[in-house]
Parts: structure tokens; C-alpha cells; sequence
């Protein structure tokens, strides 16, 4: 089960960061004031990058085999 | 003052006079949904805190803790969405044509120009309460040839941009109209 788990946060990682790469993207592509897309987009990247972090630490915390040990019948 | 600013195809010699965006108020409309997205979190957090005395030391609080983060990072990514559909949305004003930038979602971007001289009116519109209040309203550019109308949505002070943009017409139209009579005396 957990295998099944991984390989769904992963995809979900995944869309997070295809958003994150378009995010990315229109910031330093489309800029019209160069000074605010560099400050946003590095905003961006620190803020996702500590999240992701975070998110994955805690991601190793939960225990999925007792909480689905749990579920059995 | 808008030295900062680039737009495609922009002249060396071509000055920018306004440069526009949608009011903040309609940033801060769309920026409830990620306001009220946080305050869902926060409340999940203590529905299942209060649930239970002792959740806190249970096998589904590291759960908790790990879907509160996923919506975050989901959060997050919702709020650069909406800040670069504001960011990217303007129009801009120059001593020779209106530009407008249009944003719309990913990757799907149009910008249009229309040269000051093509004008032939201009009208502005503030409708309702809040608009009326805070100041921000539609601006609507006629031009002579059969196309839209360039609209400039939801902009701070549009009676101002107004008179300004007439002011620019009849500038830029006086001078192109001393250039040809020159040309037709050969001066030029």
C-alpha cells in the first residue's frame, strides 16, 4: 500500500511543480518590470522550495502502514 | 517615472505617460479565495484538534499535518496564479499609441496597439457602489475603423485616463497635421 501512497504524492509533486514551472515561466518571460518579476519569482522558488521540504519530511512522518492497518477489517 | 517598464515592441523614442492596471479592489476580490482557502486549513486544524482530546499524539495527526501542508503548497501556487493574471494584465499609454497586455490563465496572452490618432472617442464609465466609492471603472476607446471597441477594464480613476487620453489624441493629432501641411508646402 505505501508504494501506491509514494507514487501518488509524487504525481501530485508533479502537478505542483508543472504549476510551478508556468508560475516560473510567465515571471521571467513576460516581465514588464524586470525589478518585480526577479523579486517575485525568487519569492516564489524560496517560499515553494520550503514548502516542498516541509511537505516531504512530513510526508515521511505519517506512518501509512498503521493508519491503514487501521482500515482492515 | 516608468522607466521600468517593457512592452513588446517598444520605440526607443517613444515615452510612456500612463501606465494602468486593474484596481487593487478587484486583486483583493480574487484574493479572498486564497484567504478563505487558508482560513479552511486553520479551521480543519482545530475541528479535528477539538474532535479529540488526544489527536495530538494519534497516527492521523501526522496525517493532519502532512494534508494541511499539501493544501499550502497547493495555496501557494493558487496565489502567484491570481497575482500573475493582475500583474500581467495592463494597458499602457505612450506618447504615440495605447497598448493593451491581456492575460488570460496560462499561456494564452494577447496585446494589442492602437495609435493615438485613430481615436475618435473616448468614454468613461463608473458603475455601481463599490466602483464608485473606491474609484474605478471601464474606460472605452471607439476607434473609426469597424473593430471592438479597446476597453480598458476596471481601472483606478478612469475620468482621469480619460481626459488624458483626449489631451494625447489632440496633441498627437496637431502635430500630424503641422507634419502634413508641411509636407504639402515642402518644407519636409
Amino acid at each position: 500500500m505505501p508504494s501506491i501512497i509514494t507514487i501518488l504524492y509524487f504525481l501530485i509533486i508533479l502537478i505542483f511543480l508543472a504549476f510551478g514551472a508556468a508560475i516560473v515561466f510567465h515571471l521571467l518571460y513576460y516581465k514588464i518590470n524586470r525589478r518585480v518579476s526577479g523579486m517575485m519569482s525568487l519569492i516564489y522558488i524560496i517560499g515553494a522550495a520550503l514548502l516542498l521540504i516541509s511537505n516531504f519530511i512530513l510526508f515521511t512522518q505519517v506512518s501509512w502502514n498503521q493508519i491503514f492497518g487501521n482500515f482492515k477489517l | 517615472m516608468f522607466g521600468e517598464i517593457n512592452f513588446p515592441g517598444q520605440r526607443d523614442d517613444e515615452k510612456v505617460i500612463l501606465f494602468l492596471r486593474r484596481h487593487w479592489f478587484i486583486f483583493f476580490m480574487r484574493l479572498l479565495m486564497v484567504i478563505t482557502s487558508i482560513l479552511g486549513l486553520i479551521l480543519v486544524y482545530f475541528f479535528f484538534n477539538l474532535l479529540s482530546n488526544n489527536f495530538a499524539q494519534s497516527d492521523y495527526y501526522n496525517l493532519l499535518l502532512f494534508g494541511e501542508s499539501l493544501g499550502t503548497l497547493f495555496i501557494w501556487n493558487l496565489f502567484f496564479i491570481l497575482w500573475i493574471d493582475f500583474y500581467l494584465d495592463a494597458w499602457i499609454v505612450t506618447n504615440e499609441r495605447i497598448i493593451n497586455i491581456s492575460q488570460k490563465g496560462f499561456f494564452n496572452r494577447d496585446i494589442s496597439e492602437l495609435k493615438l490618432t485613430k481615436i475618435q472617442d473616448v468614454t468613461s464609465e463608473i458603475v455601481g457602489v463599490v466602483p464608485t466609492l473606491l474609484g474605478y471603472g471601464n474606460i472605452y476607446v471607439q476607434t473609426a475603423a469597424e473593430k471592438e471597441r479597446f476597453t480598458f477594464f476596471q481601472i483606478p480613476n478612469p475620468n482621469e485616463v480619460k481626459n488624458t487620453i483626449v489631451q494625447l489624441q489632440e496633441k498627437e493629432r496637431r502635430g500630424e497635421e503641422i507634419e502634413m501641411g508641411q509636407a504639402i508646402r515642402g518644407e519636409l
